[in-house]
């Protein structure tokens, strides 16, 4: 009994032979103990309480470079079979605090009052009766056991909570002694394990996690020092795994003699310098036996906080963990986790050989518990989202951390909430509410479809913003990219489409630089927001092409064609030719867009400047206050950037919302309404007012906003609400104004059906004239002669006749080989 | 109050003690001063600021390093560079019947004679540098600051240690990881030291200070400092503030030996501060602290503040900046609003009141002249200046951004880790064609995005940080650079290349004052010519339609810089309508450009 209380003593340097004191009373307090070789095990390590706070607590330091306490009862465990011997060499000298207990029948924990058989009773009574459901036959805690037991596990996790509902004087008493009430926590395990299994030879070690309040690293402090501690942080760096010696056995290179196990003490394995044996008594001729040696892993881990702790221009601080036996790699760097330990403060000696310590401490937890906060949750299948996760910073889940699930979906029952997020969205930007609801659908974006047989459907959807300078459309794009998972904002003058880096490019003549960037590959699976986009190169555009519907760049290099993923959503915005916009033309013509990359946009947005001086005044004011007040523009009832944010990134990732029967009809409805639209009864004119794309992105709005709501099903509404998107989008920018009806023939091919009737006019009216005033190889007309001819005519429909018109009559004419055009001269051929 | 009985400068920790003791016999509990200050950090701050001590308390670079003793009060200026945490210590134990504090001391102890009863208090661990870009002109006059010491008792002898201590630091630099005790080098050197040392050292000082000056300018000076914060909150000390500390300098070679027990975690180099050697980074036990603002920075020409003062320093220097840009007023005016500008709010992502300013119209001869003299100029005028070329190799190879760096746990200096109210030049004349990498490409959206939201993202491996920052971006380019969209971009009309005439130390004084006093000036507008800007803009946008929000915004900061550059502290029309007149003499230069 002696060797087994030996650790304990000689740890501290203040030795007290307490094993013998206390040993009766640990009899009487747990269940008589049956089996001699187990009784003597628990003896000694339900003495440990006692002693430890002697040195943990007040002179800590130096006391306890052996940090793990779970450990050393585990060594004392197995070693309970060995016979006492003589490695004991601490003279015996009575401890002040100590020496009461000889004849007091209640053990206390070192100076306090906490006596270590109420917590003895607590913890069984605790273990024993605690259930989270009066129905429950057993004890939740007598399951874990059991299952324990089972599995052959050695540890059993304890939810403080569980704890501190059942008894909250154990839970304060388990925080602010954790030492103590902990080594009681495994004795009594170990009874009842032995009770229900006495073949059960493994320890079980109480693992406490999930504290009522955990405490930032920051606010940590000289006080909770030997307190246990929750904090949350992020893994930054784990070292290798160390074997850490625990027992040593040693052997006398005489005579050959094993000497008992040496268990570690304040770090370090005394050496005998005897044999122990009595034949034998050589000095000097103990040798180290590795391969009988106990080793325990070890690992040290540094955590750091996490970036939403860190107060303004404050450095992020770290603590070290240290991990045992099955926590070991529990965790890996960038992990974010929520830790359960033992803080500690260790002293730093001058020296390896000196006794002298510096004034300072080095601090660590002993960690008892680790948990991952739930990253996997965040996760998508895709690899390439984990992979890029790590190299664009984590930024979001971070924000995602703080916000809470529970909270965005309570935020998503709110009946407001389309209205809500309009207005969240830019608060800064005024007015284009419906812009923004596109946008909206944008950022939530509709579901992807792949189909067996290698179709696939893009959910994404693409807007193009066209619009007077001046309107905030910037802005808007800014204030997106922000938002959005994974933005790339650009200039059309600078974008590249491939590549993943970027080139510096000067103008030769001005001197100009530009950055090319290759930003449809950065931005898969995000928004690719496209500032200046008619001055984007025409090669640069072209890739557009595949990007917006086959969400694929193919870049050839080296003979090799690689196809690069990008996903991508495309917010595009371009200002008119001429810098303003001519209503008197159409989309096409006022930005110079090809018409085949106009129709892949599911929304296209006209933002006109309407010259009005209130809102001029209201932006003159919002600036003028911006600069002079101390500016606190409070904007009720809008959510803030993060939980947009997270709102955003959660809905996109776990809500995939399905079209119900009911919106498939509506859908199927509208669509044929629309078309109906085209047909003017009576009239031989054909237009078409809606294209199979737009049954693709009207499924895609819906589907956004029904994501809106975290709702899984596609209601009528949606659908409903996505006609009304569209068909506001569609009357801006698709509207033939001269006939005021919408013509999708605007848009994938510039040109709309009554101006194609018109033109056609042209052109015949142009013929007859031409065959009037000029015979074949006769003189030649002049071009402005013509026009004036046709004004007095007054042909084309009442409409004006303009010269460029004439000029592309006289151009499809002249294709024709009916006549030549020779600059300003029109001669009959 | 009648003569103390320690000197404060001498002998500082003798000071700390008796107020310890004091402390101590009025109210005999430690556990009262957890964690606060007992009126020690009273006596310095009556001793430095009321007594005017603070002039006499040597400021530690490297040259003083040299003679500064241990345990004596030294000044120490420089902008946080890192933070380290905080660090748990012994704060005062019981030996015998007294209790002794460590507060503001390094001390070691014998844990087998030290009672049980201790109090373990915390500090701040703060690593400071000198400030990036600092201009030499800062400095306060070194020579003034000559060692007190040398007239003391037994000069010769003391400095004859501290050089030994210094020549200690030499060796200790050129053998790494040689453990001091161990140097057979050091060994033999100490053993016929006795009988040569005058020679020896002298031999050894020189080559040591040979071998510093050949090192780049920048290191001559630099002398990083590992401050102990004291019982101060941690929001008071941010990370690339400035500061002047006023601490006990330590030098205790007891911590110089280098732990090698491979110990339970020093297989992970846990304590960040072996990689910061005491011979190399001093210890600083901070008592004061103060943050220093520009104004602290220049000494004050003893002018009054009048307004006919102010606007004759202001057209003075006008008149010099013209003259050093080939005699163009109008960049001379435009540059003189970007030297007042400061962030002074930041609304969302708005960072309002910065104005950076893009010179076009660069080429590589008036570059050579007129750019390196405005470089020059500014480096006069304002404090903390930086320049970097940019190159596309310069920007593939160089890491801007502060990285931290796990395995020594220390936060690695970027050259955008700048001090608040830095200047920065970039000369985009070099650039040329060429591939970006992925680094470069970071390393311009970097560089663009702190000058459009004056934030840097940090390095943090598993993510971003970002630090507000507070930098003047000037940016010299033969176009308009696309790259670094500033602000306002001017096309530069120098119309002489000659160089500068000099001028004198006075009216540089003068300037530097006037720039750092002006810039901190608080500025207001009032209700009625609020409504005049108002009607103003909403005109100005009702006859050009493509003015946008960004022109307000500039037209306003250049509206507070003009009349702050006047000195005043309100905005009148008069300022306002002379904010027009440059805009609208720079729509000029552009539509004469093109």
């Amino acid at each position: 009994m002696a060797s087994d209380s030996s650790p304990i003593n000689t740890r501290d340097g203040q030795s007290s032979p307490d094993g013998w004191p206390t040993s009766p009373i640990s009899n009487t307090v747990s269940s008589p103990g049956d089996r001699p070789r187990r009784k003597r095990g628990r003896q000694s390590s339900y003495a440990t309480p006692s002693p430890m706070p002697a040195d943990s607590r007040v002179r800590t330091p130096q006391a306890t470079p052996t940090p793990s306490s779970n450990a050393r009862r585990r060594a004392r465990a197995r070693r309970s079979s060995a016979t006492p011997t003589s490695t004991d060499d601490v003279p015996p000298s009575s401890d002040v605090g100590e020496g009461n207990e000889d004849d007091a029948p209640v053990v206390y924990v070192w100076g306090t009052n906490i006596s270590v058989q109420d917590v003895n009773a607590a913890i069984l009574r605790f273990l024993r009766h605690f259930r989270e459901d009066p129905q429950q036959i057993e004890g939740k805690y007598m399951r874990m056991i059991n299952h324990v037991i089972e599995m052959e596990g050695d540890s059993l996790d304890v939810d403080a909570h569980d704890v501190y509902d059942y008894d909250s004087d154990l839970y304060t008493k388990m925080v602010r002694y954790p030492l103590e009430v902990l080594a009681i926590f495994d004795m009594v395990l170990m009874d009842m394990v032995g009770r229900i299994n006495p073949l059960f030879e493994k320890h079980i070690q109480a693992r406490i996690f999930n504290l009522k309040s955990s405490i930032s690293m920051r606010n940590l402090n000289p006080s909770d020092v030997e307190k246990m501690i929750s904090l949350k942080g992020m893994i930054i760096r784990c070292s290798s795994v160390i074997p850490e010696i625990r027992e040593a056995v040693f052997r006398c290179l005489v005579c050959g003699y094993y000497s008992d196990p040496v268990v570690v003490e304040r770090g370090r394995i005394n050496e005998p310098t005897v044999c122990a044996k009595q034949e034998c008594l050589s000095r000097n001729s103990m040798t180290l036996v590795h391969n009988r040696c106990r080793f325990a892993d070890k690992q040290v881990v540094r955590v750091q906080e996490t970036p939403d702790d860190i107060p303004d221009g404050g450095t992020p601080h770290t603590v070290t963990l240290l991990m045992h036996d099955k926590l070991v790699d529990a965790g890996k760097p960038g992990d974010r986790v929520e830790v359960t330990g033992i803080y500690r403060a260790m002293s730093v000696r001058v020296g390896q050989t000196q006794r002298t310590v510096k004034s300072i401490f080095k601090t660590y937890i002993d960690c008892l518990h680790l948990k991952t906060t739930d990253k996997s949750r965040m996760d998508v299948q895709d690899p390439m989202e984990t992979e890029n996760e790590a190299s664009t910073g984590d930024d979001d889940s971070t924000q995602k951390s703080e916000i809470s699930v529970e909270q965005l979906k309570e935020l998503s029952k709110q009946p407001d909430i389309y209205e809500r997020l309009t207005r969240s969205l830019a608060p800064n930007i005024w007015e284009l509410d419906d812009v923004k609801r596109g946008l909206l659908c944008q950022l939530f974006g509709g579901n992807a479809l792949k189909l067996p047989s290698g179709a696939s459907f893009r959910g994404d959807i693409n807007i193009l913003l066209v619009g007077d300078p001046g309107t905030s459309k910037s802005q808007l794009l800014q204030y997106i990219h922000k938002l959005s998972p994974r933005g790339i904002y650009t200039s059309g003058r600078g974008s590249s489409a491939v590549g993943l880096t970027a080139y510096v490019a000067k103008d030769p003549e001005t001197g100009e630089t530009v950055l090319e960037s290759g930003a449809l590959v950065l931005s898969d699976k995000g928004i690719c927001c496209i500032d200046e986009f008619d001055k984007m190169s025409d090669n640069a555009r072209s890739m557009l092409h595949e990007v917006m519907e086959q969400q694929t760049v193919s870049i050839a290099k080296a003979g090799i064609i690689a196809s690069l993923n990008a996903r991508t959503s495309v917010l595009a915005c371009a200002n008119p030719i001429g810098s303003r916009y001519n209503p008197r033309l159409s989309v096409i013509e006022n930005i110079h867009l090809p018409p085949t990359l106009m129709s892949r946009f599911d929304l296209i947005y006209l933002i006109l400047d309407k010259a009005d001086e209130e809102t001029d005044r209201r932006l003159a004011k919002h600036i003028v206050a911006l600069h002079f007040e101390n500016p606190n523009s409070s904007q009720l009832d809008v959510i803030d950037l993060p939980t947009l944010t997270a709102y955003i990134n959660y809905a996109r990732k776990h809500i995939h919302p399905q079209l119900s029967d009911e919106a498939t009809e509506e859908l199927t409805r509208g669509y044929v309404e629309m078309r109906r639209r085209g047909n003017f009864p009576g009239s031989s004119k054909k237009v078409i007012t809606a294209t199979p794309r737009q049954i693709e992105s009207l499924i895609r709005l819906s589907e956004g906003l029904a994501r809106i709501r975290f709702s899984e099903v596609v209601n009528k509404s949606d659908v409903i609400e996505a006609f009304r998107l569209l068909e506001v989008a569609m009357q801006q920018s698709a509207t033939d104004h001269s006939t005021g009806t919408i013509d999708m023939d605007l848009i994938t091919t510039g040109v709309s059906a009554s101006e194609r009737m018109r033109r056609e006019n042209l052109v015949s009216a142009t013929r007859s004239l031409i065959m009037d005033k000029l015979t074949i190889g006769g003189s030649s007309a002049r071009v402005m002669e013509l026009l004036e001819e046709l004004k007095k005519q007054n042909l084309g429909g009442g409409a004006e006749v303009h010269l460029s018109d004439l000029r592309t009559a006289l151009s499809t004419l002249s294709a024709e080989g009916f006549l030549a055009v020779h600059g300003d001269s029109v001669k009959r051929i | 109050m009648v003569g103390l009985p320690y000197d404060c400068l001498a002998n500082p920790l003798g000071a700390v003690r008796s107020t310890f003791d004091k402390a101590m016999s009025s109210d005999s509990s430690t556990a009262a001063l957890d964690g606060k200050d007992w009126g020690a950090s009273e006596v310095f701050r009556q001793f430095l600021f009321d007594d005017g001590g603070l002039s006499q308390v040597p400021l530690l670079n490297s040259s003083t390093m040299k003679w500064v003793q241990p345990n004596t009060l030294v000044r120490f200026r420089g902008m946080i560079q890192d933070m380290l945490g905080n660090e748990f210590y012994v704060g005062a134990y019981k030996d015998g019947d007294k209790w002794i504090t460590n507060k503001f001391a390094d001390a070691s102890h014998d844990p087998s004679n030290a009672s049980s009863d201790m109090r373990i208090w915390e500090r701040q661990l703060l690593y400071c540098t000198p400030v990036p870009g600092q201009n030499s002109w800062v400095e306060c006059t070194p020579d003034a600051m000559r060692n007190p010491y040398i007239s003391a008792i037994s000069p010769l002898r003391e400095k004859r240690q501290r050089e030994d201590e210094a020549i200690k630091s030499d060796v200790d630099m050129v053998e790494p990881g040689y453990a001091i005790e161990d140097s057979p080098n050091l060994k033999k050197m100490r053993e016929n030291g006795v009988a040569f040392e005058p020679f020896n050292l002298q031999k050894v000082v020189t080559e040591g200070s040979a071998s510093n000056s050949s090192t780049p300018h920048v290191e001559r000076d630099s002398v990083s400092c590992l401050v102990k914060i004291y019982d101060s909150p941690e929001s008071d000390l941010k990370l690339n503030e400035v500061f002047e500390f006023v601490g006990i300098f330590t030098f205790d070679p007891d911590l110089t030996i280098p732990i090698d027990d491979k110990e339970v975690m020093d297989d992970f180099c846990e304590d960040e501060l072996l990689c910061l050697p005491p011979s190399k980074v001093p210890r600083l036990h901070c008592v004061v602290h103060r943050k220093l603002g520009a104004s602290d920075l220049v000494s004050s020409p003893h002018l009054e503040l009048t307004t006919p003062v102010i606007k004759e320093i202001r057209e003075a220097l006008i008149g010099h900046l013209t003259a050093i840009l080939g005699h163009d007023r109008l960049a001379a005016e435009y540059i003189l609003l970007h030297l007042l500008s400061r962030v002074h709010a930041r609304v969302d992502e708005v960072a309002v009141g910065k104005l950076s300013l893009n010179l076009t119209c660069f080429n590589k001869e008036n570059m050579s002249v007129l750019g390196n003299n405005l470089k020059l100029v500014i480096g006069s005028l304002m404090p903390f200046t930086e320049c970097l070329p940019l190159t596309v190799d310069y920007l593939n190879s160089v890491t801007l951004t502060p990285k931290k760096d796990y395995i020594t746990n220390r936060l690695v200096s970027g050259l955008l880790q700048l001090a608040e109210g830095s200047h920065l030049t970039i000369d985009e004349t070099p650039l040329q064609s060429g591939t970006l990498n992925s680094g470069g490409l970071e390393n311009a959206q970097v560089l663009r995005s702190m000058m459009e939201s004056q934030k840097v993202h940090y390095d943090f491996t598993y993510y971003k940080m970002e630090m507000p920052a507070d930098v003047q971006f000037l940016i010299l380019s033969e176009g308009k650079s696309n790259i670094l969209p500033a602000d306002l971009v001017l096309p530069f009309h120098p119309s002489s290349v000659d160089s500068a005439s000099g001028v004198d130390g006075e009216m540089l004084k003068a300037w530097r004052w006037y720039l750092a006093t002006m810039k901190s000036l608080p500025h207001s507008i009032d209700p009625p010519l609020q409504k005049a800007v108002e009607d103003d803009l909403v005109a100005a946008r009702q006859e050009d339609r493509s003015l946008s929000r960004e022109d307000f915004s500039r037209w306003l900061t250049m509206g507070r810089l003009m009349s702050v550059s006047f000195g005043a502290t309100s905005l009148s029309m008069e300022h306002w309508q002379m904010v027009k007149e440059l805009e609208r003499l720079r729509k000029i230069r552009f539509q004469g450009n093109l």
